[in-house]
């Protein structure tokens, strides 16, 4: 692009950003938002990703890439940036960037905005594009094994009991969320029900009928599937079939620990692959759809820049801007997990090293950017019927009279009539207390979609928005419960060796048997939680991606030092630094602060009280207290892991950097490409 | 590298859905042993899927939250 244009596109971000700073007192178009956020992805792209690219890691054309060298036109393919781009892209985003935007918009919609627009620049998308290139340089290895080898076995094996816990919180409370969007609703539970036969179809058919024909399969699978949310709305009207899938949340949550036992243990063909299509094609179309959506209806935003919860006291999630903005939005500005995908399938498909700028930061900028059209969907909704749906029944009383005179006392309205006319026009029974952000979500993209594309089809758009987000987060789910069974046969194996072969039967029973066991264990302790459960699982979650966060930069920095760009290993160490005040600070509030709505252990002796009191059943209070005080292990267990991998690693970079250590590389020696250059 | 043939629209559109989604290209396994290995046996299309499935989902997430 001519320098004219980066001109125009830097004072179009500028402008944007200036709008968003000078409103106050007056609701900001949903269109400066996605300006300001654009323009700054573009600028940042072209200034300090060339840098990253040239400077820090010396990214080289010359040199062959593993697809290249290992190319086998099966997993090493070399595969077009583009291409590689959409693929990466999928691949990383899944619910997180939707969901955690939404949560933190009870603090209004700047501090999320400004953390997911900035945090991706400076941390997110460095981090993946670090990763990216260094298990490039290194035959597409993974970040467990990197971590192994560059740093040392002690820290290795701690990385991947870090990876494991990681998993089965982050399982825990995706399945959270589907489970507080489909609660009472037969529409959506019938739907997504629907595409277990789907795929099972699918899976037939790729496996047994006319092999490899995945893309006539998963043809068929989308139009089934479009079917089935249709079909919805006349099961939920139907008085006969209405009741057989209208279930409560403790139900739904043991169904989906069976299913995720089964996927787990049957073979991928069935249910797992199949759904791993079905769920790309829906989240890519759905993200484009949504995008124009919202630049056709660029809607106000009616919540306003900041709430009063800033200073703690939210109803939607327990804590104050700081660090709990940073916590609550992971994906979208920095996410942990990616460093896995970035060192998994991606790093073998890339073409030339080159694109590695492109598919790596500008895959991440591309992520952001669907958290900032999350927020802007969730906040231009009216802040009265946001917190009547994210808040916990506890605060909201049973009835919708009652949670309008809750909104009230904190300072919004909400209307009954116009509340109970949206639950009919959305095919639901309630919209109270449906936290989680999933439901929220869904409702906001209605409206998009509504204004967009037709109006009064608010019932069918906001369960294809429900079934969209379920149907990716039950594919998180399978995938993740199998990849948890295969780490944990892996370290099973040390025990007892057989223990550790993926095919044998009892082996992989029992290790899918503990991983089910360890996310449902959550899951059900969530569903049960009469605050609502994303108030104690949502910042577990984020301090536990941020922490992996940590172990991925750690892995980084190490690459940088040894390859002997020390005096650059500030791109990484900058985000570490900040992730480990943000992460250590919300980890020690969320166990030892006094207020019971936050810190667990004031949270456990609180309902001890209350069953001294005689307010709460002894039984149930006993589980409540126990659950609170695993959480507050938990999170100290993720915080001494994570600091010894810091400590070990900042050893290692000690050692090189005094000379007592040869900077040896393990990088695959150079070979020079056969492409044209 | 490339076939002397060119591949009609459909087939390009078929060839970037099923990269997008990580689908196995049987065609381009085909054309990788065309010309890499023109000596060697060429899987079945049955066989070849089995293959992509277990490198795809043997290690590591292939998905995120």
């Amino acid at each position: 692009m001519p320098s004219i244009a980066w001109i125009l596109v830097a004072l179009a971000g500028a402008a944007g950003w200036g709008v968003i700073a000078l409103a106050r007192g007056e609701t900001v178009n949903a269109a400066w938002l996605i300006l300001a956020a654009v323009g700054t992805y573009l600028v940042a792209y072209r200034i300090y990703g060339r840098f990253l690219a040239t400077r820090v890691t010396g990214l080289d054309d010359r040199r062959a890439t593993p697809a290249e060298r290992l190319s086998n036109g099966r997993d090493f393919v070399p595969t077009g940036r583009w291409v590689l781009f959409g693929h990466h892209f999928a691949a990383i985003a899944g619910a997180g960037p939707l969901v955690g935007p939404v949560l933190a918009a009870q603090f209004g919609y700047l501090p999320g905005t400004l953390w997911i627009v900035f945090g991706v620049v400076l941390a997110g998308a460095v981090q993946d594009f670090v990763i990216l290139f260094a298990s490039m340089r290194r035959d597409g290895r993974s970040l467990g094994r990197m971590a192994r080898e560059e740093i040392g076995p002690f820290t290795g094996t701690l990385a991947m009991v870090a990876i494991l816990a990681i998993m089965v919180i982050l399982l825990a409370v995706l399945a959270l969320v589907v489970v507080k969007s489909l609660a009472e609703s037969p529409w959506g539970v019938f739907t997504i029900l629907c595409t277990i036969p789907i795929a099972l179809l699918m899976g037939f058919w790729m496996e047994k009928w006319r092999p490899g024909k995945t893309l006539e399969a998963s043809a068929i699978g989308v139009v089934l599937l479009l079917l089935a949310l249709v079909g919805g709305r006349w099961v939920a009207e139907s008085p006969a079939l209405a009741p057989l899938f209208t279930h409560s949340g403790v139900a739904l949550a043991y169904g989906l620990i069976a299913y995720g036992f089964l996927a787990s243990v049957l073979p991928v063909w069935m249910l797992l692959c199949p759904r791993d299509y079905l769920s790309t094609f829906m989240k890519v179309g759905t993200v484009c759809l949504l995008a124009v959506g919202l630049l056709v209806v660029h809607p106000h935003l009616q919540m306003p820049a900041l709430t009063r919860f800033v200073d703690g006291t939210g109803p939607v999630f327990a804590g104050k801007l700081f660090p709990f903005a940073f916590i609550t939005i992971a994906c979208g500005a920095i996410s942990g997990f990616h460093a896995l995908v970035a060192s998994g399938t991606t790093p073998r498909m890339v073409r030339r090293e080159g694109d590695a700028r492109l598919i790596g930061y500008g895959g991440m900028l591309m992520e952001s950017f669907v958290a900032i059209m999350a927020m802007a969907a969730a906040t231009a909704l009216d802040p009265g019927t946001y917190f009547a749906m994210n808040a916990p029944l506890a605060a909201l009383g049973g009835s919708v009279e009652s949670a309008a005179r809750a909104v009230q006392g904190w300072g919004f309205s909400l209307s009954p009539t116009e509340f109970q006319a949206l639950t009919h026009a959305v095919g639901e029974q309630t919209l109270l207390a449906r936290t989680g952000g999933a439901a929220t979500l869904a409702v906001g993209m209605a409206h998009v979609f509504s204004r967009a594309f037709g109006e009064g089809l608010m019932g069918v758009w906001y369960h294809f928005a429900i079934m969209f987000e379920a149907l990716f987060i039950l594919t998180t789910v399978d995938a993740g419960t199998r990849v948890g069974r295969f780490m944990l046969q892996e370290l099973l194996g040390h025990v007892w060796a057989p223990l550790g072969r993926q095919s044998w039967y009892p082996s992989s029973i029992l290790a899918s048997a503990l991983i089910v066991a360890g996310w449902g264990w959550f899951l059900v302790q969530g569903v049960l939680d009469p605050n609502g459960g994303i108030n104690s699982l949502w910042p577990l979650f984020g301090i536990s991606n941020q922490l992996l966060a940590t172990v991925a930069l750690c892995v980084a920095t190490t690459v940088l030092v040894k390859a002997g760009k020390a005096r650059y290993a500030w791109t990484t160490l900058l985000p570490l630094g900040w992730l480990l005040a943000v992460t250590f600070t919300a980890a020690w509030q969320k166990v030892f602060s006094e207020d019971p709505r936050l810190g667990f252990l004031a949270g456990a002796r609180a309902v001890e009280a209350k069953v001294a009191a005689g307010q709460v059943a002894p039984a149930l209070g006993a589980q409540l207290a126990f659950n609170a005080r695993l959480d507050a292990l938990l999170a100290v267990v993720f915080v001494v892991v994570t600091l010894l991998v810091v400590l070990s690693s900042a050893r290692e970079w000690l050692l090189v950097l005094r000379g007592r250590k040869p900077a040896r590389v393990t990088e695959t020696p150079f070979t020079e490409t056969a492409y044209a250059q | 590298m490339r076939s002397d043939v060119q591949p009609g629209l459909l087939a390009q559109v078929a060839t970037l859905l099923r990269r997008l989604a990580g689908m196995p290209d049987y065609e381009a396994y085909l054309e990788h042993c065309r010309t890499r290995h023109p000596d060697r046996p060429v899987e079945s299309e049955a066989e070849f899927y089995r293959q992509y499935l277990r490198a795809r989902y043997a290690d590591g997430p292939t998905r995120c939250c």
